[in-house]
């Protein structure tokens, strides 16, 4: 799904707008309420900027989202250093594996 | 035809995503970490472990809505972490290799449990039940300007699980178009009308927040 280069942008239908707004979002720096080709359109057409500005708002806020908020019990970490400990057990037991067909010197 | 195959790649190294590094500025202390727990000093692996625990269970809790699952992962993640250390060569973030490490072992658990993440027909033939109603009426004045951070997390939390993945991983981690698809084995068009839906399933729950929650929204897991 790309832009098609052909949209007469100063006659465009809401049923258009709708239809191409996931590439507007996805092109540029994602601000559709800014996109000079569409100043018109969206003055003429209030529901469809509101939707605009609302999306708008939507994704600005989930970046503030990306700070995280909480913190896994220490379970988590028990678990971690056990499985850990366990894998390091298991290496030096490989380190001290004498093939039983070995030859002997 | 459906997109099933999830891929568990290898986080790589070598492609960097500049608008994930700039989020993953480097943390003080966390080079010598790096470098002590690639040696296997379990003290290093402490450090790296507290630096980033609350992140990584931050983005598995998001994606799988439940605390303790999420936990299982970030228990599985950080092993990952620490038994693949070694092929970590420093050309990205270490931030941004543990997030795509995270989030591919994320997607492969969400696909074991037969979610279908992405689904390639309903763009072609969207399904009336599940696309967000196409509203341009009504205008509600609710999200003019601000939304709560608090009231969208949990709008998030009741996404279904294909919205939720797209809109976590595009609006909240800032993976590119490109970098989606490839991680849910579809079209950067799909990625984008996933992303599209999915926002508009939040605007409607942010404007109607009495709609009952979403069974996944972070719960304790009933296992």
């Amino acid at each position: 799904m790309t832009l098609p280069g052909n949209i007469d942008f100063d006659n465009l239908k809401p049923e258009e707008f709708e239809h191409i707004l996931p590439d507007l979002f996805a092109s540029g720096n994602g601000k559709v309420s800014q996109d000079p080709r569409l100043k018109k359109f969206l003055a003429a057409n209030p529901d469809c900027a509101a939707l605009v500005t609302d999306l708008e708002t939507i994704a600005e806020t989930a970046r503030s989202l990306f700070e995280p908020v909480a913190e896994p019990s220490d379970r988590v970490w028990q678990n971690i250093q056990a499985q850990l400990q366990e894998d390091s057990a298991l290496a030096s037991i490989d380190d001290d594996y004498i093939d039983p067909d070995a030859p002997v010197d | 035809m459906s997109c099933q195959g999830l891929m568990m790649t290898q986080a790589s190294p070598g492609r960097v995503n500049p608008g994930l590094y700039k989020r993953n500025p480097p943390i003080a202390g966390e080079a010598e970490a790096i470098q002590a727990a690639q040696k296997g000093d379990p003290e290093a692996f402490a450090i790296l472990y507290n630096l980033h625990k609350r992140r990584v269970y931050t983005l598995c809790l998001r994606m799988l809505g439940n605390v303790s699952e999420a936990e299982d992962m970030t228990q599985n993640a950080f092993l990952h972490l620490f038994r693949k250390l070694g092929s970590f060569r420093g050309e990205s973030a270490f931030s941004t290799w543990l997030h795509r490490l995270t989030v591919n072992l994320v997607l492969m658990q969400l696909r074991k449990k037969g979610l279908s993440l992405v689904s390639l027909e309903e763009t072609v033939n969207p399904s009336d039940d599940d696309a967000p109603r196409r509203d341009f009426g009504s205008r509600d004045p609710v999200l003019a300007g601000s939304v709560d951070r608090v009231a969208l997390e949990r709008a998030v939390a009741a996404l279904p699980p294909g919205y939720r993945t797209v809109f976590v991983l595009h609006d909240v981690e800032g993976f590119e178009h490109n970098e989606i698809a490839t991680m849910l084995d579809c079209s950067t068009g799909n990625s984008k009308s996933q992303l599209h839906k999915a926002r508009l399933r939040l605007r409607e729950l942010l404007r109607n927040p009495s709609q009952p929650p979403q069974p996944s929204a972070y719960t304790e897991s009933a296992k």
